[in-house]
């Protein structure tokens, strides 16, 4: 009877979540409702995570609850915490969920709302959230070993340092292009400069309390820095309305970029305690919090999708970045669906603290369900607002025009409709001077967050403080990954110098850290500044790059799952991690050679190279400006090298496992597990309930 | 209602219990708790000391996504 009830229960969700995916794939003519997405995106989370998450942890993982976990045989209540999984859920999100599904999704959305929605949860159930389980798996059966270090022990040694080079590309590529959004979001905006330069002497602050005052007292001081960017949020108003105070805080995109620079090597150079843990615990309260007010703000205002299913721009003409449907819908959302980075986290803090191998079911596989989410309340938001809006606030000037009236003649020109006085009337509605040009998703995204909580609380009142509240949120959570990320990197720096020279590898030396700060900021600075100077906003060349880096890493971790599921004899069902691994090389290898080769100088960094290298020849360039061209050129020739690399990197890593499972799979090989023997736990069942530490 | 009383307090309990291990709050009772200080003979490290050594361990590696 139970079991029949089961079944009825899960085949009315299943059919529930065809509808929403029937209404979203198949409705033309008048607006789509929202909630159709939360139906489509919700029901087939339900069912993936009820019907497939649960054949992998039976089939191809064969999860024992009798084993014991690295957080039971090391629980030395620093780094193997034994953890509630409710709260290591809440952990384990809060450390994969970052601006990539909020930017990445906005930026798709120039496809129409279909293509990116359909990607978001269909690359989600089958593979960013496989890939986040087994290898979450993998590391809980190796006591908590990364990425890098299983790549090392189970494909081969040169795995192993193809996945170091490939986390170290990712992170530079990455925090260049984060950055780049932010400096597309603050540049000539004094209300969102002062509040987000207000963060900094907030976290100096909390820092000292937490320090020296209340020392590890987490969730006083981040009430008292919550109230305080609320107020500085409001206050940054007033900075506006005052002609000189706004004067110091409207700077150039250029001034923005050496600002972030600055703070980058600050961030990195000085104790973690002072400034980056404190912004941490800031942003990861904002970022929780906004991202159920977003969720509980659709629900409760039910936008219409303004966008169409596809727009003309599958074809690849795409003002906000060029290319076809195929591949670049995939490149641009990573984060959402598929991403890469995720595999470091579920081989970094994760496994150490995980109470129970059945708990990687809730945690590896849940969690990215929940970021798959994230991504399509972005899409909700950003298709919620007119195409018009959309396409004047993501295009270049070099695009659409520089002006309110050359801005709607171009994009009502390709059948958006759009008048001059929307856009000054919006801007002055946020409070900003224009919304012209602000290509990076974060700006859209604010307009589109305002607009639903402000139909929600306060209505237009208060659009501007929503606006400046939103931006504040993507910029905090955005420097959070900066700081963090730029530190990391410094390690890194640090790790791989000290092979050539011992001292270097000193965490504590000074000059180490200082030369190795100055190395990985200088490396993400140079794609932050090539970014601001870029005449096609930037985000068009470098988006895709750090799109292809991030599937370049997640083709890593699934060749890593795959090479241990045949080593452990699950050949049966490998076909779980190998389809989604052969996908992200496809779509990863065409990406990497139309982004190198292909003749529209748009979308070719070679043909663009080449194409400003013949004006330069034809004279067509004034003499003022040849530097500048030439600095273009060769940028332009950097990223084609740095794809080059990338995708060669992929093919390598690829040969190596073949002949490690053509090996393993015709017996020529006995395969070798570096798996822990098995332990039997000592901790009773239910003992989860009692257990709730956590060291984050 | 008493009943629902109680049950609501409890659930508030819980939810407290769970923000303050997700947000780090509680994390030095956890450390004094671990299996690790019990076993050992030597004094544990102090609130302070704890709170900075687990900093740098933190951010030492990768711990925030995009």
């Amino acid at each position: 009877m139970k079991r029949a009830l089961s079944i009825i229960v899960w085949v009315a969700v299943g059919a529930v979540g065809a509808a929403g995916f029937g209404a979203i794939a198949l409705h033309r003519g008048e607006h789509l409702n929202a909630v159709w997405f939360v139906i489509a995106a919700g029901c087939c989370y339900l069912v993936a995570y009820r019907l497939y998450s649960s054949f992998i942890s039976a089939k191809l993982l064969a999860l024992d609850d009798t084993r014991a976990t690295p957080a039971e045989r090391h629980d030395d209540g620093r780094d193997f915490v034994p953890t509630n999984k409710w709260v290591l859920l809440g952990h384990h999100f809060a450390a994969i969920a970052g601006p990539g599904p909020l930017v990445g999704p906005t930026l798709a959305a120039q496809f129409g709302y279909l293509p990116g929605t359909l990607w978001l949860i269909v690359g989600a159930v089958f593979g960013g959230c496989v890939q986040d389980f087994v290898i979450l798996f993998c590391s809980i059966r190796r006591d908590g070993k990364s990425l890098g270090e299983m790549a090392r022990e189970e494909v081969s040694k040169r795995g192993g340092f193809i996945a170091q080079i490939a986390v170290l590309a990712i992170m530079i590529i990455l925090l260049g292009v984060v950055a780049l959004v932010v400096v597309n979001a603050l540049k000539s905006s004094p209300w969102a400069t002062f509040t987000l330069a207000m963060s900094i002497p907030i976290a100096l602050l909390l820092g000292l309390y937490l320090r020296f005052l209340r020392p590890g007292r987490v969730l006083e001081a981040s009430t008292i820095g919550v109230a305080l960017l609320v107020f500085v949020v409001v206050a940054g108003q007033w900075v506006a309305d005052s002609p000189s105070w706004a004067r110091v805080f409207t700077m150039s995109g250029v001034s923005l970029a050496f600002a972030i620079i600055a703070y980058g090597f600050a961030a990195s150079a000085l104790p973690v305690w002072l400034l980056l843990a404190p912004r941490d615990y800031l942003s990861a309260f904002i970022k929780v919090g906004a991202t159920f007010s977003l969720a509980a703000g659709i629900l409760l205002v039910h936008p219409a999708i303004q966008m169409p299913a596809l727009t003309r721009f599958v074809d690849g003409t795409g003002p906000v970045f060029s290319g076809k449907v195929f591949p670049f819908c995939f490149i641009t959302i990573a984060c959402g669906a598929v991403s890469g980075f995720h595999s470091l986290i579920s081989s970094g803090t994760t496994p150490k603290m995980i109470l129970r191998e059945g708990h990687a079911r809730l945690i590896g596989y849940g969690a990215m369900l929940m970021e798959s989410f994230v991504g399509v309340m972005a899409m909700v938001a950003a298709c919620a607002m007119t195409p018009g809006v959309y396409f004047a606030i993501n295009s270049p000037a070099s695009i659409v025009g520089a002006t309110p009236e050359a801005a709607a003649g171009t994009i009502s020109g390709w059948g958006f409709p759009l008048s001059a006085g929307t856009m000054t009337g919006l801007a002055h509605a946020v409070g900003e001077h224009t919304l012209l040009n602000r290509a990076g998703g974060a700006p859209s995204l604010a307009v589109g967050m305002a607009q639903i909580f402000s139909n929600t609380i306060g209505g237009d009142r208060l659009l501007s403080i929503w606006y400046h509240f939103a931006i504040m949120f993507e910029a905090l959570f955005i420097l959070t990954v900066l700081d963090a990320g730029t530190r990391v990197g410094r390690f890194m720096v640090q790790e791989l110098g000290g092979r050539v020279w011992k001292p270097f590898a000193r965490t504590a030396w000074m000059p180490g850290i200082l030369l190795s700060s100055a190395l990985i900021v200088g490396a993400w600075g140079y794609f932050l500044y090539q970014g601001v100077i870029d005449p096609l906003g930037g985000i068009n060349s470098l988006w895709p790059l750090f799109g292809i880096a991030n599937q370049l890493l997640a083709a890593v971790a699934l060749v890593v799952a795959t090479t241990i599921l045949l080593k452990m004899g699950r050949t049966r069902w490998i076909g779980v991690t190998l389809v989604p691994m052969a996908w992200l090389v496809i779509v990863t290898m065409t990406a990497s050679w139309q982004k190198i080769f292909h003749p529209d100088p748009r979308l070719g960094f070679l043909s663009y190279a080449n194409a400003m290298a013949a004006q330069i020849a034809a004279g067509k360039i004034p003499a003022a400006k040849i530097a500048e061209a030439q600095r273009l050129i060769f940028n332009q020739r950097l990223d084609a090298l740095v794809t080059a690399v990338l995708a060669l990197m992929i093919l390598v890593l690829v040969v190596e496992a073949l002949l490690q499972w053509t090996a393993i799979l015709s017996r020529r090989r006995v395969p070798v597990l570096h798996e822990t023997p098995y332990l039997r736990t000592r901790w009773a069942p239910g003992a989860e309930g009692v257990s709730a530490g956590g060291d984050d | 209602m008493r009943k629902l009383l109680w049950r609501i307090s409890k659930l508030s309990e819980i939810l407290w219990r769970g923000l303050r291990a997700w947000s780090g709050d509680s994390a030095y009772e956890n450390y004094l708790r671990s299996r690790a200080v019990r076993a050992a003979g030597c004094p544990p490290l102090s609130r302070k000391e704890f709170y900075v050594q687990q900093l740098n361990r933190r951010y030492s590696r990768p711990n925030r996504c995009c």
